[in-house]
């Protein structure tokens, strides 16, 4: 019994928390693949007031989380940055579907705590700087801003620092030192075109080789003149790793309806905000604001009850009872990863022996 | 100094000697006589490289040439890797104080300065300033010559240099800036454009932004801001080295301020280049010469004199050769009468020779001349003829006014040298023209897409001899049209390049080509890649693709041009892999196309698609039925029998699986099974409850989650946005059809809608085997195969959709994403263009070009290694092997020298192979294999073992292994197996997927093509790749993974300065190499015994 709930465990961080790829990002090969496993999801939720205070000290028992309108329980709970506990007998009652995309294999038990203890301590920032030419006018007070946010960052925090034009840079991996992040900052170099999706969508990737939560935290102005994929990937791909995008923008975004849109749309979509700054001090307010969300998401995770759905699957949260002032915030769904090619279980017998005229 | 001296004089002993000596080509094991390889061309004609002199005079000529030359700064393009010498260090790289006068000194480290002129820092210091006179003049100016206006980025530029020396002059002179208290930190934060935010010595202290624009210089330039907040923040001395660094000079300074109009930019050169872009050009253009030459020209007619003609030294330049005052002409000197003639002077003066070259027709003489140049001695041979060389010339030149040959961006002209490289020539020396003269004047009589087109089919009918139809040929090579007579001539010319002279392809063929031209070329190039297909199997193509064409109703049209493509992509892929037997494979491909032969309706699509599909399949299986699994295992590739090809095999099942998952497509096992029961259903079965299941899988794909409404995509992606066709899929619901009773023709109806579907399926499959290393788009954008759009609904002004695609909605974020709009020709290509920008490079200006990584990519893909023994995989590392042994060898004799310089000489410019001489002259062998590519080691030792077979004391280790195993198994040694199995495709070089190697010079960038003529061009990597499996152990199969994630590594390490920095691509690889080779990569763990070449 305990065998089978921590591979149950294991399997489900690997789909939704990203893979369990231990050593981090992989170069080799094709690492365009995303194995989203559908056994665990982990939601990253902000609670706030009307005037957007966050409410703090909830408990598991005040959040209702469905699934495609099905009644969810609370498997594992933490808050801020404090570490999860698991919530007793949620594994049990939940009747753990197999595994539709049949591919991962469990990891060995003594992975498993980590695993459950890292899915909230602290967070796995990613910072995605824009220095294409579009940000070439401010790009200087752009590092300031961002030095100062690292610089703000709790100690638990680990940090990397990517930047994009036309290509993506991975200036700095995942990390807790701060002055190689700095170093990383000051050393960006302005010009060429923009690519925020595509960039935007290998930083989605590499944070989803990672355990724990995944935040990353976009600087931009906004245009994309050069993506060839549509925001739309981008923004299921995070929701089906769990990955909280944040976006903060110069005010040319906001003058740009295109941008403001995917911005507001695909930040809410993950459980994230979007922030339109008119100047350095704004900009500076945005990090602090970010800063503050990090250390206030409550974590909560679920295995998912029997549900045939292997299309986009809708999930809600409310608190308990009757608390209508209050404002819940987090990813709002997820595709599990189809395997049609990949495995044959999912063909009807019929279909295996077909073939050709 | 003294051993460079000695260096060229020695070889120009030897080179006397090899003349007079060379032995008539011999037959060698593994080198058939006759052989058609490109990379041993004949060696006759002069010689380049500084090499072409002979006499006590020429010597003296030398010794005036190499005190100079030695007085400069040379070219150089050596190479960063392990195995060769690492790039000095910026301390070691300064020149000793005895040639000050041939240095300057510029403000600052230079891997800053290198940084803001955008030039790359991996480069020798010798290459800095040429490359960043040629960013100054590329980059710096809007407008021609001095009359344009700054760029920012000579702005910036200039405003760094400034910023250097005040920085500078706070380090003073030891060259470091070194602050040790709170006081001295504000004069330098001043100069940097930075303050404090809290006070010195705070914990907390921060830099915060007060200058913007010196700021940027700071941050930009990568000085050590963060080093200095942390010691500002600790109170802790800053300490920074700023040298003031020193870097070589053509000639002297003098030589080049002197050429400013205004007195205060005669300063420095950096003055004098960043408000003289001419003058920048000019000493690009000369840095880009041999020395001997440049210094022949700076001594006449001068470098004033030179300075209008700086553009036409740039692009046509470079490989005009003077020696001992004399020019080398193309041809060599038979054809010195006939140059004289067209030039109007004489060689035997070389300065003249060159300024009357370089003046002639507004550069258009010097563009010819330098196509003439860069091609075989064998094809200049045939132009050393007075009246054909004068004919060709007046041809091309033309009787219309000329604009200047140099003002455009790009060189002009790339027809020309196309052209000459591809010429064929029968046994009397005249041209061979594809299909007759007959066929030539038709198709200039035809309709015309140019005045000049118009012109010569006005005297067409006259024409009876070949020399005619090619006199026309050089004329259209002037003109920069697409799809005109000229790229007709060159791709029939390579259809019939590969079938014996009985299985030509007939007269009445060609016209059908001829006729069709503008709208299938693209398509021809199979023909090419299988000459077993013969005239009825491509005029039923032609006939099957008229028929689609004629299809009114435009989604039928798109759905029957994607599949039949995409049918004739499965067959060119079993075929390539020889899973399609030869003698199966004309049949096969004529059952293919003849099934598109009458579309009327989406049902007969339908089954067109399934005839034509099980065509292939009979023909590579005997089975005309198979499933999607077995499908994707024969795409995978023949399966091996040992454990490792099977390893191998499920990667690539592995990746094309994937992909076909990431686009979410409905199995090709459930379009048959419904195809099969609708069939069933038709002639009265009642099956209908059971297909159910399989109808309902055609509904279950979802679009991706929507950002915008669809008002904001009408608004925001007009003409971008178009996903009817998956739209009209989604609607597909066969499932009333299936539960209730129907009519046949309902039933027929049915089976119709599957038609779309079937297209995605079998697009998808080609899109999945080409996936490029890297790919995103492939396996994260459902909707990328599906939007590929045949017809062309979704953008306007395509003119003809069975050309090569093209990739739309880049940079749309509102427009659902790219996807490629055209025919499936050149796949492969297009695939790597829409993924490459997901490679992320290591380098900051890692200037990763968009026409050279695509094709990289593409030859890692498109060539697979099923069917390479272990013998010829270690014959491809031992020719390149003994090619270092050859080098080496010529390090100490005079006479192999020579003779290497000569077989260098035709496949580099003048200018590296002077270079490659000298460092062999040096005795610095290691320095000049940096230089050498692997393609060119093959050719050399190819070429070597060719000509003097009888030499083989040269030879170390390996260049005696490849002769044993030459005896023991000289097939897998000869030059065609080895150029076949690790060459790469050339389809606009040589318009054929046909994989060899060609072992020609890169090419420059041409309008028209940019860079992709030079990747064409760029032939090494495989043949690296496969040297670095063989030492590493693995098997020739491990290749097909290998291959693909070296270039992809590769790729990564490109740091370039310009879409011509071929010797970048070559420290890429080779760094990339050295990853491989020390654990950095990990790749399939090796099975097989060991390596080989380690062990000895």
């Amino acid at each position: 019994m305990r065998m089978s709930s921590v591979r149950s465990i294991v399997a489900l961080t690997v789909l939704l928390g990203g893979p369990l790829v231990v050593g981090g990002i992989s170069q080799e090969g094709n690492s365009a693949d995303i194995q989203v496993i559908v056994n665990m999801v982990q939601l990253n939720v902000a609670v706030t007031n009307n005037k957007g205070d966050y409410i703090t000290n909830l408990r598991p028992e005040d959040f209702t989380v469905m699934e495609d309108g099905i009644p969810q329980k609370i498997a594992t709970f933490g808050e801020g940055n404090e570490r999860t506990r698991r919530i007793e007998g949620a594994v049990a009652e939940s009747n753990v579907p197999s595994n539709p995309a049949g591919a991962q294999a469990a990891l060995p038990d003594s992975v498993s705590t980590s695993v459950l203890s890292s899915l909230v301590a602290g967070s796995n920032v990613f910072i995605l700087f824009d220095t294409s030419n579009y940000m070439y006018r401010g790009f200087v007070f752009a590092q300031d801003a961002i030095s100062d946010f690292v610089r703000s960052l709790e100690n638990a925090d680990k940090i990397a620092f990517y930047s994009y034009s036309r290509d993506l840079s991975r200036s700095s991996v995942l990390t807790k030192d701060r002055a190689q992040i700095l170093h990383s900052v000051r050393s960006t170099v302005a010009g060429d075109d923009a690519a925020l999706y595509n960039s935007l969508l290998l930083t989605v990737k590499d944070a989803a080789q990672y355990q724990g939560r995944k935040v990353i935290v976009v600087f931009s102005n906004g245009p994309d003149n050069s993506s060839v994929v549509p925001p739309e990937d981008v923004a299921e791909l995070a929701q089906s790793t769990g990955t909280v995008i944040y976006m903060i923008s110069t005010r040319a975004a906001q003058l740009e309806p295109v941008s403001t849109a995917v911005f507001e749309r695909m930040t809410a979509a993950t459980g994230g905000k979007a922030y339109f700054a008119k100047n350095w001090k704004e900009e500076k307010q945005a990090f602090s604001s970010i800063r503050e969300d990090l250390a206030h998401l409550y974590s909560l995770a679920y295995y998912p009850k029997p549900n045939p759905n292997r299309g986009w699957r809708q999930i809600t949260v409310k608190l308990a009872g009757s608390r209508p002032s209050y404002h819940i915030r987090t990813r709002n769904g997820y595709r599990p990863l189809p395997a049609r090619f990949s495995t044959a279980e999912n063909h009807p017998p019929e279909a295996q022996a077909s073939g050709t005229n | 100094m003294m051993l460079l001296h000695r260096g060229i004089a020695a070889s120009a002993d030897a080179l006397q000697r090899t003349q007079a000596e060379a032995p008539k080509a011999l037959p060698v094991a593994g080198i058939a006589p006759g052989e058609r390889i490109s990379c041993t061309r004949e060696v006759g004609g002069q010689l380049v490289g500084g090499s072409g002199m002979s006499g006590s005079l020429v010597r003296r000529s030398l010794l005036t040439a190499a005190i100079a030359f030695c007085a400069t700064a040379l070219y150089s393009q050596s190479i960063s890797n392990s195995a060769f010498p690492e790039r000095q260090s910026e301390k070691a790289r300064d020149i000793p104080a005895a040639s000050m006068d041939s240095q300057i000194t510029v403000p600052g480290p230079l891997r800053s300065l290198e940084r803001m002129a955008g030039i790359s820092q991996k480069v020798d210091m010798d290459e800095v300033l040429p490359l960043l006179a040629r960013n100054v003049y590329v980059q710096g100016y809007i407008g021609w010559q001095d009359q344009g206006r700054p760029t920012e980025f000579l702005i910036l530029l200039g405003r760094y240099v400034n910023q250097a020396q005040e920085i500078a002059n706070l380090a003073g002179q030891g060259g470091v800036v070194h602050v040790v208290n709170c006081q001295e930190v504000e004069p330098l934060l001043k100069v940097l454009g930075y303050r404090l935010r809290q006070q010195c010595g705070q914990t907390n202290a921060s830099l915060i932004t007060a200058d913007e624009d010196r700021a940027f210089l700071s941050s930009d330039s990568g000085f050590p801001l963060v080093a200095l907040e942390n010691a500002i923040r600790g109170v802790k001395p800053f300490s920074y080295q700023y040298p003031q660094s020193k870097v070589p000079v053509l000639f002297s300074e003098r030589d080049w301020t002197a050429l400013a109009k205004e007195s205060r930019w005669k300063h420095s050169l950096l003055d004098t280049f960043l408000h003289h872009p001419t003058i920048a050009r000019l000493y690009w253009a000369m840095s880009r010469m041999d020395p001997e030459t440049r210094f022949a020209l700076k001594q006449s007619p001068g470098l004033a004199s030179l300075l209008p003609l700086a553009p036409d030294l740039d692009f046509y330049g470079s490989h005009i050769v003077i020696r001992s005052g004399r020019a080398l002409v193309p041809g060599g000197a038979d054809a010195e009468d006939a140059w004289k003639a067209v030039v109007g002077a004489n060689p035997s003066n070389g300065s003249d020779f060159a300024t009357r070259l370089l003046t002639k027709d507004k550069g258009w003489l010097a563009a010819f001349y330098d196509c003439m140049s860069r091609v075989s001695r064998d094809q200049q041979q045939h132009f050393a003829d007075r009246h054909r060389l004068e004919s060709a010339y007046a041809a091309f030149r033309g009787s219309q006014s000329l604009t200047d040959a140099a003002r455009p961006a790009f060189r002009l002209a790339s027809g020309l040298l196309l052209l000459l490289n591809n010429l064929q020539w029968d046994a009397q020396g005249n041209p061979i023209v594809p299909g007759n003269v007959d066929l030539w004047k038709s198709v200039f009589s035809q309709k015309h897409e140019s005045k000049l087109e118009k012109e010569w089919g006005k005297h067409a009918n006259k024409w009876t001899k070949p020399d005619e139809v090619l006199d026309a040929m050089f004329a259209m090579s002037r003109t920069d049209v697409e799809y005109g007579p000229l790229q007709m001539f060159l791709a029939f010319s390579e259809l019939n390049a590969n079938r014996p002279p009985e299985r030509a392809l007939k007269p009445e063929t060609f016209k059908l080509l001829a006729a069709h031209y503008a709208d299938y070329s693209d398509q021809y190039l199979i023909f090419s890649e299988f000459p077993q297909l013969d005239d009825i199997a491509i005029s039923t193509f032609v006939h099957s693709a008229e028929a689609i064409d004629k299809i009114s109703n435009h989604v039928l049209r798109g759905n029957a041009m994607g599949t039949f493509q995409a049918e004739i992509g499965l067959w060119q892929i079993l075929a390539r892999q020889h899973e399609i037997p030869e003698e199966q494979m004309n049949p096969s491909f004529l059952a293919v196309t003849k099934a598109f032969g009458a579309i009327n309706n989406a049902t007969q699509l339908f089954d067109a698609g399934r005839q034509s599909l099980g065509a292939t399949l009979q023909a590579a299986t005997g089975r005309a039925s198979v499933s999607q699994q077995e499908l994707i295992e024969m795409l995978a590739g023949p399966k091996p029998a040992d454990a490792e090809g099977k390893r191998v095999h499920d990667e690539l099942a592995k990746g094309i699986r994937s992909v076909m998952d990431g686009q979410r497509l409905v199995s090709l096992d459930t379009l048959m099974t419904l195809g099969r029961g609708l069939d069933d259903m038709a002639h009265g079965a009642n099956i209908g409850a059971s297909l159910v299941p399989f109808a309902g899988e055609l509904q279950e794909f979802q679009m991706p989650r929507p950002i915008f409404t669809s008002s904001e995509r009408s608004e925001w992606a007009a003409g971008v946005y178009n996903n009817r066709h998956t739209d009209m899929q989604m609607q597909t619901d066969l499932s009333k059809i299936l539960k209730a009773p129907a009519s046949h023709d309902q039933i027929e109806e049915a089976r119709g809608k599957l038609a779309p579907f079937l297209r995605d399926t079998l697009v998808g499959f080609n899109y999945a085997y080409y996936e490029p290393p890297g790919s995103q788009l492939l396996r994260t954008n459902p909707l990328f195969v599906r939007s590929h759009d045949f017809a062309g609904e979704t953008v306007g002004g395509i003119e003809n959709l069975w050309r090569a695609p093209q990739l739309f909605g880049e940079g749309s974020p509102a427009g659902g994403g790219a996807h490629l709009v055209g025919s499936l020709a050149d796949l492969p290509y297009a695939l790597s263009e829409a993924e490459q920008d997901f490679i992320t490079p290591e380098n900051v200006q890692a200037l990763i070009w968009r026409e050279t990584v695509p094709e990289l990519l593409t030859d890692s893909v498109f060539p697979r290694w099923w069917n390479v023994s272990r013998n010829e995989l270690h014959a491809a590392a031992l020719y390149q092997r003994a090619g270092e042994e050859l080098l080496n060898a010529a390090e100490s004799n005079q006479d192999v020298r020579a003779k290497v310089v000569n077989i260098l000489s035709q496949r580099m410019s003048p200018a590296t192979v002077s270079r490659v001489e000298e460092h062999l002259g040096n005795a610095e062998a290691n320095q000049a294999m940096s230089m050498v590519t692997p393609s060119n080691l093959v050719c050399l030792t190819a070429e070597y073992r060719r000509l003097y077979p009888q030499d083989t004391s040269v030879w170390g280790t390996a260049g005696k292994e490849l002769d044993q195993l030459s005896q023991s198994d000289p097939h897998v040694t000869s030059w065609q197996r080895i150029s076949r199995d690790f060459g790469i495709p050339h389809p606009r070089l040589t318009q054929s997927y046909a994989r060899q190697v060609l072992g020609l010079e890169p090419f420059p960038a041409f309008a028209g093509y940019s860079s992709r003529l030079m990747a064409e061009s760029w032939e090494s990597n495989n043949l690296y790749w496969a040297r670095l499996a063989d030492e590493m152990g693995y098997p020739p199969v491990m290749l097909n993974i290998l291959a693909p994630q070296l270039t992809r590594r590769m790729v990564e390490k490109i740091f370039a300065t310009d879409f011509e920095d071929w010797p970048a691509l070559l420290r890429a690889m080779r760094e990339a190499g050295n990853d491989f080779r020390s654990g950095k990569m990990a790749v399939l763990p090796v099975q097989a015994e060991g390596s080989r070449a380690a062990a000895e």
